[in-house]
C-alpha cells in the first residue's frame, strides 16, 4: 500500500474526525485529530487499516500545548496520529481498550510529563521512583535537574 | 494460599536490575507485576541540551549489548534533518557492523538460553564461537562493545582487501557452528524437552500488546523493519523473515538461529558488493526545523527514534523506545500460569536487556498475617522508631 493510498483510506475511515494530514518523507504517514476524537479514530484505523501495532507514543513539550504522537508501524511503513492537548488541562483518553499494549506508554507519559491519562488501568508510577517528589515532570521544558547536596550518614555536618 | 516472592532487582538470575513481582500458588505463577526505574538515567533529557554530534556518543551508551542499534537509528534520522545523505560505501559499511552486532548479539543470547535452561556446555560453545565475531567487529572499528563507526554522514573507519578476506574466513567457521546450533537447539531432545510449551504467547496477545522482534517472530507474526520499511540496501539484499509459529521459547530459539544465517547472508553481500568512493561527508551543524520517524531492526526488535529539530545545532526532542520496552507487557503474559523454576528461562527468552525502579517493600504482619506495602522512607523510620523504644540501644557491638 502506498503512502497516497494509506492517506486515502485514512480520511475515508475518520471522515469529518481528521484535522490534517501529512506525509513528509516516503512510508511516513502523519494524521492529526481532536484529542476527544482519538480513541474512535484508533479504533477506525486499528479495524479498518489494519494499525494493530503502537510502535510507541512520544510527548513533546510545544509551549502551550502537549502534542502527543502514537507511532504505528506495518508492513509499509508508519503511520503517526498527532494530536496535542492544552498545557492548562493536560487531560488524555487512554487507549489501552483499543490496543493494550499501550499502558507502559501510558504510564510513562504520566510520569515523564504530568499528562492525565484518563482511565487508564494502572496509574502507578513506571520510571520514576515511589518517594518522587510531586509536581516534578522531567521532560516538561521548563524543569530542570538539581542535584540534591550529599550528606553522608554519620559524616561531618 | 497464595504468596508473593520478589524477584530482584539484585537476583542471582537477573544480569540486570528490575523487580519482577511474582504471585504464586505452590509452584504455579497467578500473576506478575513489573517494576521499572532501577536504570532510569534521563537520557532523553540529556538529549536536549547535547548538540547533535555529542548525541551519537550518548545514545550509543543507552545499550552496551546493541550499542550500535541506537546510534544508527539516531544517525539515520538526524541525518535527514541535516538533509544531508551517506555515500554509498559509507552506509554499506553502516550496516554491515549492524549485522556483525545481530550476530554477536544473538550467539550471545544463544548462550544465556543454553545456560538458563542448564545446558552449560551449549553457553560455552556459543560464546567461544562469538568471539569470532568479537574479533571481526574489533578489527573493523577497533572497539568491542562501543564501536563507535556512525557518524553524520558516513562512517568513520574504511575497510580495506585483507580485512575483508578476513571477514570472510570469520563467516565460514561462524556458519559451519550455526548449523550445528540449529541441530541442537531444534533437535536435541533434552534441550528441546526444556524450552517446548514453556512461556506460551498466542499470535493474537502478540498482536494485542504489541510485542516486536524474534518474541512477535516466534508466535508467527512476520514483521521486519528491515523488510516493511527498507532502509539502506535492505530492498536489494535477498534475505526471509525467520518466523515459528510454536509461540514458545523454542519458538524464539530457533527464529534466532534462523536469523543468524540470514545475516551471514547480508554481510557475504556487504563484502562482496561493497562500492569504491567516499566513506563520509560534511555535515553541516545546524539542523533545519522538522520532525523524523526513525525505525531500525535492532538484534531484540524494532527500535524507534522520534526526533524533532528547532533549527538550532541541538534536538528539541528526542525519543528514544528500546525494543524491550514493548516487550515487556508480552511478558507478564508468558509468566503468568508458568511454573517457577521458569522464571529465568521466560525472562531471558525477550533477552531483556533493562533500563529500569521500585523502592517500596512488603511487609508482613508476623502476629496478624495482614500484607502491606510501605515505602522506604517510612521502612527506615518504622526502623528509626524500633530502634529508639529498643532496650538494647546502649549495647555495645562486640566487633
Amino acid at each position: 500500500m502506498t503512502d497516497a493510498e494509506k492517506i486515502d483510506k485514512a480520511k475515508a475511515l475518520l471522515g469529518g474526525r481528521l484535522i490534517e494530514s501529512a506525509n513528509p518523507a516516503l512510508r511516513r504517514v502523519f494524521l492529526t485529530v481532536a484529542p476527544a476524537d482519538l480513541r474512535a479514530s484508533l479504533e477506525a484505523l486499528k479495524t479498518g487499516l489494519d494499525q494493530w501495532f503502537l510502535a510507541t507514543i512520544t510527548g513533546v513539550d510545544a509551549g502551550d500545548v502537549y502534542e502527543v504522537l502514537y507511532h504505528f508501524g506495518d508492513t509499509a511503513g508508519s503511520i503517526t496520529v498527532r494530536t496535542s492537548i492544552p498545557k492548562a488541562a493536560p487531560h488524555l483518553p487512554s487507549i489501552c481498550a483499543v490496543i493494550p499494549g499501550a499502558i507502559l506508554y501510558e504510564r510513562e507519559l504520566q510520569d515523564m510529563f504530568g499528562i492525565v491519562v484518563d482511565d487508564i488501568p494502572d496509574p502507578r508510577n513506571l520510571l520514576m521512583p515511589d518517594g518522587w517528589p510531586e509536581g516534578n515532570f522531567p521532560l516538561r521544558k521548563d524543569w530542570t535537574y538539581e542535584r540534591p547536596k550529599e550528606i553522608i550518614p554519620g559524616g561531618k555536618a | 494460599m497464595k504468596f508473593q516472592i520478589p524477584i530482584g532487582p539484585q537476583h542471582p538470575a537477573l544480569k540486570e536490575p528490575i523487580s519482577l513481582r511474582m504471585t504464586v500458588e505452590g509452584e504455579v505463577i497467578k500473576d506478575a507485576d513489573l517494576r521499572l526505574g532501577y536504570n532510569h538515567r534521563g537520557v532523553e533529557k540529556l538529549a536536549e541540551s547535547k548538540s547533535w554530534i555529542q548525541n551519537i556518543y550518548l545514545t550509543e551508551r543507552i545499550c552496551g549489548i546493541c550499542s550500535h542499534s541506537h546510534a544508527t537509528c539516531f544517525v539515520q534520522g538526524a541525518e535527514k534533518l541535516l538533509e544531508i545523505e551517506a555515500p554509498r560505501r559509507g552506509v554499506y559499511l553502516r550496516y554491515l557492523v549492524s549485522e556483525l552486532e545481530r550476530v554477536h548479539s544473538h550467539l550471545l543470547w544463544l548462550g544465556v538460553a543454553g545456560h538458563e535452561a542448564g545446558f552449560d556446555s551449549f553457553f560455552m560453545y556459543t560464546w567461544r564461537d562469538r568471539e569470532v565475531v568479537m574479533d571481526i567487529l574489533e578489527m573493523i572499528s577497533g572497539n568491542r562493545v562501543h564501536y563507535a563507526i556512525n557518524t553524520l554522514g558516513g562512517v568513520r573507519r574504511d575497510l580495506d582487501e585483507a580485512q575483508k578476506a578476513k571477514i570472510l574466513d570469520g563467516l565460514k567457521i561462524l556458519k559451519a557452528r550455526s548449523e550445528y546450533y540449529l541441530k541442537i537447539g531444534a533437535g536435541e531432545p533434552t534441550f528441546v524437552g526444556r524450552l517446548a510449551g514453556v512461556g506460551m504467547l498466542s499470535r493474537q496477545q502478540a498482536m494485542d500488546l504489541c510485542t516486536v522482534g524474534p518474541v512477535a517472530r516466534a508466535s508467527g507474526i512476520a514483521r521486519d523493519v528491515r523488510k516493511d520499511d527498507p532502509h539502506a540496501f535492505y530492498d536489494e539484499v535477498e534475505f526471509d523473515v525467520a518466523t515459528a509459529d510454536t509461540c514458545d521459547v523454542l519458538g524464539r530459539a530457533v527464529v534466532r538461529i534462523k536469523e543468524l544465517f540470514e545475516s551471514y547472508k547480508i554481510i557475504e553481500f556487504v563484502i562482496r558488493n561493497l562500492p569504491d568512493g567516499p566513506i563520509a561527508v560534511k555535515a553541516p551543524r545546524r539542523a533545519k526545523p522538522g520532525e523524523v520517524v526513525s525505525r531500525y531492526e535492532a538484534p531484540r526488535g524494532e527500535n524507534i527514534h522520534y526526533i524533532k529539530s528547532n533549527g538550532s545545532d541541538k534536538p528539541e526532542r528526542l525519543k528514544v523506545r528500546a525494543p524491550t520496552l514493548a516487550n515487556y507487557a508480552a511478558t507478564i503474559e508468558m509468566l503468568r500460569h508458568g511454573f517457577i523454576a521458569d522464571i529465568p528461562l521466560i525472562f531471558a527468552a525477550i533477552d531483556p536487556c533493562i533500563c529500569c525502579a521500585e523502592r517500596t517493600a512488603e511487609l508482613v504482619d508476623a502476629r496478624t498475617g495482614e500484607e502491606r506495602i510501605v515505602r522506604f522512607a517510612d521502612l527506615r523510620r518504622l526502623a528509626a522508631s524500633r530502634q529508639a523504644h529498643s532496650n538494647k540501644r546502649n549495647v555495645a557491638w562486640p566487633l
